[in-house]
Parts: C-alpha cells; sequence; structure tokens
C-alpha cells in the first residue's frame, strides 16, 4: 500500500510537471505590447478581470495553420484569418461584390485605374490605413510583399499571381502601380491577399537572407486586420484580440479564440454542446442534429460546383465522342431527386460550371430527368442492345463506361445512384474510387492519364473571377507537357477560341459576354454534365449576430459581428 | 552489467541507420509534400518545379538521405533555378543533432514541432498506462484467483467485448453521452474537445478534466489483453510447488498473492510494459484525433498526410531510440526481479 501511494504521487507529480513545460509557457507567444487582452494570458480564475463583461467567441477549425505568414500557405484555413488579423486590399461581401479595405475603390478602365491595353494597374491607397502598432500602411509595403513573394531564398507556397508582374513601383506613398508581362483578367481574385509590414519585416530579412525562419510566421507582431494576433498554442487554439486602431471601425467583438478539432464528428460535437460557436465543411447529414441544437446554417457559394467530366480522349470511350450520348447522360441521370433526398433538398441541381458565380448565364437551365428522352437519343446514335446482355452496344463495342470520382463518401452515394439510373437506359457503369483521383498526369492519376471515361468532382480556380484553364486545347496533359489541367480532353476550337478570349478581357460587361458563350457550349455539347451547387456550408452559433458569410472571404464583415 | 550496456548501446547504432534508412525511402515513395501547397487547388506546375528546387526534393533519394543524415553544409544548392549551385548549404544532419525542418510549418525545427507535442502525449499515454496496468492487475489477479467462477466468466465476456470495439466508436459514444447528451439532461457534464478550455487557461484541473474521455477510451478497450495475460500468468504461478509449500507453511493468502506469486508473474508483464512504453511517444492516433488532444498522434498523422518527411523521421526515429532504450531498461529490470538472470 506504501508502495502505491508513492506511485500515485509520482504519477500526479509528473503530471504536474508535464503541465508545467507542455508548451504552456509557449502560450504567452509574445502579444503585441498594447495588446488590450494580454491580461487574460494566464489562466483566468474567480478573483480576476470581470472575464463575463468580454465579448468572447470561439470559432472551430477542422486544420491547423501551417503558418501564419502569407508567403508560406496557401492553406484555406489560414488564408480565411487574413481577414481577422491581416488585410486583404479588398475583400468580397456576401453577394460577391468587393469591398475596398485598403484602397479607395477597384481600378477599372471607367476610372483610369486600368491602362488601354489592360496590362498597367493602378491602385490607390486610403489615407487612414494604419498597422496594428499605429505606423501607417504605405505603397512601400506592397512593393515589399512583391518583392518577398519574388525572392528565391524564400520558400513560398505559390508565387500566383505575383510572377505574372513584370514590376510593382510605388511613385508615391499613396499609390502602388502593377504592370503584367500580359493582359492578366483575373487579378482582382489574387491580388494582395495579405500584406508585409516593411517595417517589421524588412531587418529581419536583411539579418537572415529570407524570411523562411522569422519569428513572424507564427507570432506576427503587427497585422492590419478587425483583431490582432495574440497567441497561437500549437494543436490547441489560436487567440485575436480587437485591434482598437482599425480605421473600419473597432469590433464589436473582443476575443476570437480559434480551436483546432481535426475530426469531422468530434466538431459537430464541439457544435452541439456549444464549445464552439463557429464550424465549416458542414456534412448534409449532420445539419438536422445541428438545427435541433439551435445553430443556424449558412450557405456560401464559393464556385464550386459537382459535375461529371466527359472523356474526350484517345482511352476514352468511342461512344463518348458522340454528342447525342454525352446528352443521353444528361437526362438520364435524376439530379433533382439526388438533391432532395441524398442532399436533404439543402442546394440545387448545377447547370453550369458557373452556376452561384457572377458569371453564371442565367438563361440556362439543367436538363431534366428524362429517360424516354435518353433512350432515343441512344437509338439514334446507333446504340442498342443487341445481344441482349443489358447494356448497349454498337459494331461489337459494349457502352460500358469507367465512372471514376475520389472516395468521398457522398461521391459513392451518387455513384451508385447514377449506376442505376444509367443502367436503366442501357448505359453499364464500372464504379471507381481512387486514393490519387486528383495525382497529375506525371503521377499517373487516373483522371489525368484518361483511364476513366468519366469522371466526377468539383473545382474552381479563383473564385469570384471564373477564369479556369481547364478547356484549352493546349491543356491536354502529355508526356512532353505532363502539367495540363484539362484531363477530360475537349479540343473543341470554338471553345479553345472563347477560353483564350477571357482570359484577356479587363471589361467585365465583355468577358461576362464571352462566358455566356462559353458555358452555352459546354453544356450544349455536354461536355461537362452539373450534379449539385456544392456551397461551403457553415454552422453559426445564433448567439452571434449580424453574420455574414461571403464564399470568397468569409470573414469580411467579422467586425460588425455581435454577441447576444 | 556495464559492459552489456554498452554493448548492446553499440548494436543499437546500425540498428538505428537501417531503421532511418528503410523509413526515408518509404516517406519518400509514400507521399507527396508539394500535393498540398496550392491550398484547395492543386499546386501550380510552376510552384511545384520551384518548390522541389528549393527543398531538395529533385535530389536522388540516396542523396536527400545523406543531407538528412550528415547535413549538406558542405556542399552549395541552387535556389534560384538559374542551373548553378551557388547557395551554401544550412544543415547539419541527425548525426550532428539537426532533425532538420518541418516543411509544412515552413523553418519550424522539427526538434521544436516535436517539443510542443511530447509532453501533451506523454501526459495522456503515460496516465492512460498506468490506469491500463492498475485495472488490468486487479482484474487479472481477482479472475485469477476465482477461475471459472461467474465473476470471471463474466468479466472475460466484457472485455472481449470491450476489446473488440474499434476505438473511435468508444470515443464518440462516450463523447455523445457524456458530453452532449448529459448536457441536454442537465447533468454535469464533460467537455468534448481539446487539452482544456483555452478561455479558462492551461490549469491541472481543466488537463485532469480533458483527460477523462480519452483516458477511458484508451483503457476501455486495452483492458483486455494487459487482464487476460496476467489472468494466465498469475494461474501458472499459482500452480507451482513454492506457492503449495507458501501455503502449506500457512503464510496469508495476501502474502502468497501479492509478494510470493505476483512478483514472480511480473516478469512477462514488465516484457510487455517495456514494448508498450516507448510506443507511448507515439501517441494515440485515433484518440487524439478525435478528443483534439494536442500530441505527437495527431503531429504523426497529420505529418504523414502532409508529406512531412522531416517531422514524421524525427517521430519515427524518436520512437525507434526510445525501443532500443527501453528493452536496455527492461533487461535491467529482469535482472532486479529474478536474480538468476545475469548478463555478464
Amino acid at each position: 500500500m506504501k508502495h502505491l501511494k508513492t506511485v500515485l504521487f509520482l504519477m500526479v507529480a509528473f503530471m504536474l510537471v508535464l503541465s508545467a513545460c507542455g508548451g504552456g509557457a509557449a502560450a504567452t507567444d509574445a502579444p503585441a505590447a498594447d495588446d488590450p487582452a494580454a491580461a487574460t494570458e494566464a489562466p483566468a480564475s474567480a478573483t480576476e478581470a470581470p472575464a463575463a463583461e468580454k465579448k468572447v467567441t470561439t470559432f472551430i477549425f477542422t486544420q491547423e495553420f501551417d503558418n501564419l505568414n502569407p508567403l508560406y500557405t496557401n492553406q484555406w484555413f489560414t488564408a480565411i484569418t487574413y481577414q481577422i488579423w491581416n488585410c486583404y486590399a479588398w475583400t468580397y461581401d456576401d453577394k460577391n461584390a468587393p469591398v475596398p479595405v485598403l484602397v479607395t475603390e477597384l481600378p477599372s478602365t471607367e476610372n483610369g485605374g486600368i491602362s488601354d491595353d489592360g496590362k498597367t494597374i493602378t491602385f490607390t491607397l486610403r489615407e487612414d490605413i494604419v498597422w496594428s502598432d499605429g505606423t501607417p500602411i504605405t505603397s512601400e509595403d506592397f512593393v515589399f510583399t512583391y518583392n518577398m513573394y519574388m525572392d528565391s531564398a524564400n520558400t513560398v507556397a505559390s508565387q500566383s499571381p505575383y510572377d505574372e508582374m513584370e514590376s510593382v513601383t510605388a511613385p508615391d506613398e499613396r499609390t502602388v502601380v502593377v504592370t503584367f508581362k500580359d493582359v492578366f483578367a483575373p487579378w482582382a481574385a489574387t491580388l494582395w491577399k495579405g500584406i508585409l509590414p516593411k517595417h517589421i519585416l524588412q531587418a529581419e530579412y536583411d539579418a537572415a537572407g529570407s524570411l523562411n525562419e522569422s519569428s513572424y510566421n507564427r507570432t506576427p507582431e503587427v497585422g492590419c486586420g478587425p483583431f490582432n494576433f495574440a497567441e497561437w498554442e500549437a494543436g490547441s487554439f489560436a487567440r485575436f484580440v480587437a485591434n482598437d486602431n482599425y480605421w473600419l471601425g473597432r469590433p464589436t467583438i473582443d476575443e476570437i479564440f480559434i480551436r483546432f478539432v481535426p475530426d469531422d464528428a468530434s466538431q459537430i460535437a464541439a457544435l452541439q454542446s456549444g464549445e464552439g460557436d463557429l464550424g465549416t465543411f458542414i456534412a448534409y447529414s449532420d445539419i438536422p442534429a445541428l438545427e435541433e441544437a439551435g445553430v443556424l446554417m449558412f450557405t456560401a457559394f464559393s464556385g464550386y460546383n459537382e459535375g461529371l467530366y466527359v472523356n474526350l480522349g484517345e482511352k476514352g470511350h468511342p461512344a463518348l465522342k458522340e454528342q447525342g450520348v454525352r446528352q443521353a447522360i444528361a437526362y438520364a441521370i435524376d439530379r433533382e431527386s439526388l438533391v432532395n433526398d441524398l442532399l436533404l433538398g439543402r442546394t440545387g441541381v448545377a447547370a453550369t460550371y458557373w452556376d452561384n458565380t457572377p458569371f453564371v448565364d442565367p438563361s440556362i437551365a439543367p436538363y431534366p430527368y428524362d429517360p424516354a428522352k435518353a433512350n432515343e437519343l441512344l437509338d439514334a446514335a446507333g446504340w442498342t442492345d443487341s445481344n441482349g446482355d443489358g447494356t448497349r452496344d454498337k459494331d461489337g463495342v459494349e457502352l460500358i463506361l469507367k465512372y471514376g470520382t475520389t472516395t468521398r463518401e457522398i461521391r459513392k452515394e451518387i455513384q451508385a445512384v447514377f449506376q442505376q439510373q444509367l443502367l436503366e437506359v442501357g448505359v453499364g457503369t464500372e464504379l471507381i474510387n481512387a486514393e490519387n483521383f486528383f495525382d497529375g498526369y506525371a503521377e499517373g492519376g487516373p483522371a489525368a492519364t484518361g483511364e476513366l471515361d468519366i469522371f466526377e468532382y468539383s473545382t474552381t480556380a479563383n473564385f469570384p473571377d471564373p477564369h479556369t484553364s481547364e478547356w484549352g486545347c493546349d491543356q491536354i496533359p502529355t508526356d512532353d507537357a505532363p502539367d495540363g489541367s484539362n484531363w477530360q480532353a475537349v479540343c473543341d476550337p470554338e471553345l479553345d477560341a472563347l477560353a483564350s478570349l477571357e482570359a484577356t478581357q479587363v471589361d467585365a460587361a465583355a468577358r461576362q459576354e464571352t462566358f455566356y458563350q462559353i458555358s452555352r457550349l459546354i453544356f450544349d455539347q455536354a461536355y461537362w454534365i452539373g450534379i449539385y451547387w456544392d456551397p461551403d456550408i457553415w454552422a453559426v452559433n445564433s448567439r452571434l449576430t449580424n453574420v455574414k458569410i461571403s464564399g470568397a472571404t468569409p470573414f469580411y464583415n467579422i467586425q460588425e459581428w455581435d454577441i447576444k | 552489467m556495464t559492459r552489456y550496456i554498452v554493448r548492446r548501446l553499440l548494436q543499437a547504432i546500425p540498428l538505428l541507420l537501417v531503421i532511418s534508412l528503410i523509413l526515408f525511402v518509404m516517406m519518400q515513395n509514400a507521399t507527396d509534400p508539394l500535393a498540398t501547397m496550392g491550398g484547395r487547388t492543386p499546386t501550380r506546375p510552376e510552384d511545384r518545379a520551384r518548390l522541389t528546387r528549393q527543398l531538395g526534393l529533385d535530389k536522388p533519394v540516396y542523396l536527400q538521405y545523406i543531407y538528412w543524415l550528415i547535413g549538406n553544409d558542405w556542399t552549395k544548392v541552387d535556389l534560384d533555378g538559374d542551373g548553378v549551385a551557388e547557395t551554401p548549404g544550412k544543415r547539419h544532419g541527425v548525426l550532428r543533432g539537426d532533425f532538420g525542418t518541418s516543411i509544412v510549418q515552413t523553418g519550424r525545427p522539427v526538434t521544436t514541432v516535436i517539443w510542443e507535442r511530447l509532453p501533451n502525449t506523454l501526459i495522456l499515454m503515460l496516465t492512460s498506462e498506468f490506469v491500463i496496468v492498475l485495472g488490468a492487475l486487479l482484474l487479472g489477479i481477482y479472475s485469477a484467483l476465482r477461475q471459472y467462477s461467474l465473476f470471471d466468466n463474466i468479466l472475460t465476456g466484457l472485455l472481449f467485448i470491450a476489446y473488440s470495439m474499434p476505438i473511435f466508436f468508444v470515443a464518440l459514444s462516450g463523447m455523445y453521452i457524456f458530453s452532449i447528451n448529459f448536457q441536454r439532461w442537465g447533468l454535469p457534464h464533460l467537455p468534448t474537445v481539446g487539452m482544456f478550455d483555452p478561455k479558462i487557461g492551461k490549469t491541472t484541473g481543466q488537463i485532469i478534466l480533458h483527460m477523462i474521455l480519452p483516458v477511458f477510451s484508451i483503457a476501455f478497450i486495452s483492458f483486455a489483453a494487459y487482464s487476460r495475460y496476467i489472468r494466465s500468468t498469475m494461474l501458472e504461478v499459482l500452480g507451482q510447488d513454492y506457492i503449495r509449500t507458501a501455503r502449506s507453511k500457512g503464510l496469508p493468502k495476501r502474502e502468497i498473492t501479492f509478494v510470493h506469486a505476483l512478483k514472480n508473474a511480473s516478469l512477462p508483464i514488465v516484457t510487455i510494459v517495456g514494448l508498450d512504453l516507448p510506443l507511448l511517444l507515439g501517441g494515440a492516433v485515433v484518440t487524439e484525433r478525435i478528443f483534439a488532444w494536442p500530441g505527437m498522434g495527431r503531429l504523426f498523422l497529420d505529418g504523414i498526410d502532409r508529406g512531412d518527411t522531416p517531422v514524421v523521421m524525427g517521430i519515427l526515429m524518436l520512437i525507434a531510440f526510445a525501443v532500443v532504450i527501453f528493452q536496455i531498461l527492461t533487461d535491467i529490470v529482469y535482472a532486479w526481479l529474478d536474480p538468476r538472470i545475469r548478463f555478464d
């Protein structure tokens, strides 16, 4: 018994030691000296400041940040926090309209901000913008940001779109001039997503030769968002406190905690229990339980539309080369029922690749579910079940398609539904779920290498900008050019010309007209068959008010959020 | 004994080298650290080519291993892609104590990344191991003393049911019952996720509160193996002549059980615990993920998912080293428990 007591004592003592050295010190990572909430860093106790008066909210993120420096990560969960503590030069509201933050207005050909040749864009900065330490934000910070992205000593995650530029200059403190090598249409959706403070980082860069190991990467001492970074405890949480110097007004909420909870089911549990006030990427099947717990659902369209790509390449099934067969597939699948039953009616049927973006052609409606029409089209194309085996054939070739997608559950379920419906019109399918679905041509990805006849997923490049390289003839991957993104190997000269045209158009109205033509062509040819809108679903505790969520920049109005 | 320990340590060096080589090659072939660099979209070919060069991933695997092992500060690297290697390498290599920097957490030393998580994992796993061993000892000894009794049969059945449950089921069920439903029913309830509530802070009370469900989950499915093992070794020892002699001498039952039987039965138990302890450093991958416990298991899983070879290699080598050390310690405990064992 004496030994047992000793062991228990040692055990408790060991735990206390581990608790003490287990990162507790790291939790107090360098808050700004003027951090108004620094007093809350030590564990709260009943005798401390009246915490109840503070407005504090907790978000749940299923991924922890890689790095807080915009140079070093494209991780979505990190990028959306730049609207909290760093800043975009402009954000987008919940209707996808741009909201100037650092600039006075968005440049356009009308206001003279875009040159006649479309290559030079001039930004005018607001007079009142300041870093959280009070230092003015100037055009030199923009030039410094550009230089850091392009410096080969920095292992930046992506140089896009800065490597499209010829130069970035600062003729005066309030003016930034960007000159592109060629016209770069998606500039508004890609530029200045996070700015670096030159007055803090220039000296660090000069001393170390790069920013790769800068303390700013994990503990940014200044920012330009409505909140200031306060601390980040690895694996647990990050904390942000209201920025009193924010020029668009001090936030109503005093403190935001972001907790890292990697498991989806655990995220739902934390939201149900009220330990988290906000979470995202909610599965449709979890919505009823959350709503029952009083959690509100927000749907933010971010350019993703789930659809079927049809492989027109050499390895693709010969039947798919025929427009009638492709359209027959569109008529044969009941997407309306799928949306209502499988997705609980929470979304809609996608008609075009650009549904729910500012460039959608509203005149295009999805193909209706019409098996009779599908049978008619297949018969007309000469695909009949001549041997009575249940699937159509022609010239000895059976109409059995390799239908591939990822291993995501909802996609597997859709595959099963479509397999049955396609078989009803005599189209057989072999279902494939590939772990390496997204691997490129060089890595042997099944979609990229043309191994699949039809494949399902959703993507977007630069939402809310509509640009994509997926439809260009020069983007079909080959041994010599394995990086192409046109995995469906569609090479339609008319489509190719339109895709090239939109990439060089800076006039929004003209570009929209081009996209209408592109959408109509893809729809009529059934090169891509929409399945459903795939928005980001956010769960928000009803105690949070004034919440608006944008698909492009979710926290664009976070300074206005309040707590009941 | 000293000579024995030194000999075992020397033998471990080539073993660790072989392990590191195998693991390094496996990691290189199993993961792609650049796959997720594009965020929600695939990494651009231009960025892939640049990062491959800057991170040294364009070098042959054997050369990457050599750089990992002995560093690259004796050579130059081409950072700007002009085909000329003009920038001196900065890595010192594992043999000089430099485990490199994380690819995902750009520029952060692997040792820092691991050290942030190691204490958290030790808190969780050592507590779990303690609960498991203590519980299993009680159950195992009790079962052995009442072999084939009703209690023994019921316990055996329950333990096998627990053993057959996947841990994610136990963990999520526990979370939904003791956190969400208890809260709904107005009862005192446990927190769902995390190591502590960040609004309150990392206090001992908070850690203990947040540890209850994870420890329960790990222990629940682990009692069976340990307790069955203890039961069988105890039964074997209880049938020995010296136990019969002790009984015939009229020694108290408690003394026979805990002094004579348990000490002799503990030799194989020590082997099992000795094998388990170093693996505790790796954390409980599933449990840490479900309960968002910021430990090594989550770090390891993230490292594998994201292809963060330096971090994964750091964790694996730490475990490999710990296995070697704990094996030696186990041998020493053998000698202490059984005076007949002499390594010299």
